[in-house]
């Protein structure tokens, strides 16, 4: 069986050459990184049964003996469903939940406990200041705090269940109806975000991008949150609008932001764009990271394996798992 | 009934618990630097105390009968310059906050997260991201974490630290009962067959005979090539040299310390928390102190002050008692 890694993820050669390793089944693969290189496009796509590409451009060349889409990633944004023929079955992988519940559970902490802030000053300068024995300021916890979860997924389950432990409240909004509540108290449909939003202490943003989400949180929203409501973004970041988020941050609209998901990304000509055309990294309320919460190295090998796995199910003409439609 | 309040984190909780106390109760109020012209007449009929210390240079106070320490440590009250039968209580309130900070510095310390970020928002480097091929950083669950001192704090750590599928083991000097939290407690002197278990270890018992020094060169030496460790509790629980010489040599992973063996002075008030330079290691997230010191954890140690008050001012019996003069 044909199998084209395509893309500067999924054949990345760590990426294709780790999943390879772990397929079990005979397969012929062909790796092709550059997609701006139509010569090799189009025979990789001609011939192909799966693909394994996070992209799915609408001039993309004809692949019609393709079956099975796979993504390397969580996200389909950038896969252009529309272009691709009928009958194709398109997954995504997982196991990259736990990692960034890690994530957001550490940037609810530091941004409460001013731990950067406060280490900086203790590491460069000796500032005691922070600290009982210097006489400063007291700092926050999360400690019966409300945590209010935009899209409630796979990775804001795993969030909730941390934060309930910790004594938060969990509140959740999302897009369709949820049976199980898990530790979250009140889930909201996502119509009703705006009676959810001035609960909140924290907002977490664990939604997918699609056209319910994309600019969600607008100059609107954020004005409906606490001003000392922080707001972590582990989604994608045109689910907040750019220039609302920074004005509201650079104002004390909100308290604060963590943010691992940007507006722009880095490019072979430009490795250090800056992620945003706002200066984020000027702003001392807001911590980032980039898009990196999921980026562990055990979350690494569950995705990579599910692929694997997936791409065996597919030759042995099992059912696959991570299933998002079928065109 | 007669209380004195006194020093400036005694005059902070009357101001916080002004309100909750007995309307019938006289209050003296004395703040820093102690102003030793009205302390005899304050302390001659006072029957309470609320201070962080009474000093064997202090006047008669031969009606004390009750000591609210303001803190969790009483090693600043002359138990000999206390009337007999005086009971002692201290104030807790700290453990949720602190047990805050231990699982945030675990999870830092695993995700690199001073290094990702630092790079990030100073020089705009993506190399930890998906995006690139940057080396993946750790996560804690799967890992395990072995707590020293199942005590308070300990145990708030520990029921915190499990959903995220941590492994929690424990080592404590008394015995204790096993909760659903942790998988098994040592008892502290098989404290070197947990050590070499744990992929984060963290501090927290009292500073006392048995626990000073605790963590030495051999222990230290016991925990597993590129671990962590965690102290909230007192510096003097780890050798400082020690524990200096592993993590400049890159024996441990990292470590993240708020507790240290020199504190500031009047004249030197950025004095350093050690001799040796710690804050200038890569892998070390320094503190000054500061785990416990939470706007949640003064609100909680007022309320107890205030309980323990009205406890004592109506007959019952009082909480938190430490000991007796």
């Amino acid at each position: 069986m044909k199998v084209s890694f395509v893309g500067n993820f999924g054949a990345r050669p760590e990426v294709a050459k780790a999943i390879l390793g772990k397929v079990t089944e005979k397969i012929e693969p062909t790796i092709l990184y550059d997609i701006g290189d139509t010569q090799r496009l189009i025979p990789a796509l001609a011939e192909a049964e799966i693909v394994v590409s996070h992209i799915w451009k609408s001039d993309f060349p004809e692949a019609p003996r393709l079956k099975f889409l796979q993504s390397p990633a969580a996200g389909l944004d950038l896969i252009d469903v529309p272009s691709l023929r009928p009958g194709v079955t398109i997954c995504n992988v997982d196991g990259h939940e736990q990692a960034i519940a890690e994530y957001v559970l550490m940037t609810m902490l530091a941004l409460s406990h001013k731990l950067i802030d406060i280490a900086t000053a203790f590491r460069e300068k000796g500032s005691w200041l922070g600290g009982g024995a210097g006489g400063g300021p007291l700092h926050g916890e999360i400690l019966d705090k409300t945590v209010g979860i935009v899209g409630y997924g796979k990775i804001g389950r795993e969030v909730a269940k941390r934060a309930a432990a910790f004594g938060c409240t969990v509140i959740a909004a999302n897009r369709s109806p949820i049976a199980d509540k898990g530790e979250a108290s009140e889930i909201y449909p996502l119509g009703e975000l705006d009676r959810m939003l001035p609960r909140c202490d924290f907002v977490v943003i664990a939604a997918g991008l699609g056209p319910e989400t994309r600019n969600l949180i607008d100059a609107g929203r954020l004005a409906l949150m606490k001003p000392t409501a922080l707001l972590i973004n582990i989604g994608r970041a045109p689910i907040t609008d750019e220039a609302a988020l920074f004005a509201a941050l650079r104002d004390n609209k909100i308290g604060g932001a963590a943010l691992d998901v940007w507006w722009r990304y880095p490019t072979p000509a430009e490795p250090l764009n800056r992620p945003s055309q706002f200066p984020f990294h000027e702003l001392p309320n807001v911590l980032m990271t980039p898009h990196c919460s999921s980026a562990t190295v055990e979350a690494r090998d569950r995705r990579l394996s599910g692929v694997a796995r997936n791409i065996d199910r597919f030759v042995r003409g099992e059912p696959l798992r991570n299933v998002v439609l079928t065109t | 009934m007669k209380a004195l309040f006194l020093g400036n984190v005694a005059v902070d909780t009357y101001e916080g618990i002004r309100g909750e106390l007995p309307p019938s109760l006289e209050c003296a109020i004395i703040n820093d630097p102690v102003d030793r012209s009205l302390l005899p007449a304050a302390a001659i009929d006072a029957d309470i105390l609320v201070s962080n210390r009474w000093l064997a240079d202090f006047p008669p106070a031969p009606n004390f009968r009750l000591v609210q320490s303001v803190a969790t440590g009483i090693e600043l009250f002359d138990m000999a310059s206390l009337p007999k039968g005086c009971a002692v209580c201290n104030a807790f309130g700290h453990e949720t906050a602190i047990a805050e900070y231990v699982v945030m510095a675990m999870l830092a310390l695993h995700h690199r997260f001073f290094q990702i970020s630092g790079e990030f928002r100073e020089r705009g480097l993506w190399a930890s991201s998906w995006v690139q091929s940057g080396a993946p950083h750790g996560e804690v669950r799967g890992s395990t974490l072995g707590i020293v001192g199942y005590g308070r704090v300990g145990r708030e750590v520990a029921r915190r630290a499990a959903p995220f599928g941590c492994r929690v083991l424990a080592a404590n000097r008394s015995p204790r009962d096993k909760d659903g939290d942790v998988e098994r407690i040592y008892p502290l002197a098989a404290l070197d067959e947990m050590l070499k278990l744990c992929d984060t270890v963290a501090i927290c018992t009292a500073l006392g005979p048995e626990t000073t020094g605790l963590i030495d060169a051999r222990r230290l030496g016991l925990m597993k090539p590129g671990a962590f460790l965690i102290n909230i509790a007192r510096g003097q629980v780890i050798d400082e040299d020690a524990l200096y010489a592993a993590l400049s040599e890159g024996r441990l992973g990292g470590a993240a310390i708020d507790v240290w063996w020199q504190y500031p002075t009047p004249t030197e008030p950025n004095r350093r928390g050690s001799r040796h330079p710690f804050h200038a290691l890569p892998n070390v997230i320094v503190t000054p102190h500061n785990s416990g010191w939470t706007a949640g954890m003064v609100r909680r140690r007022w309320d107890e002050i205030a309980d323990n008050i009205g406890r004592f001012c109506r007959g019952d019996s009082l909480i938190n008692l430490v000991t007796t003069a």
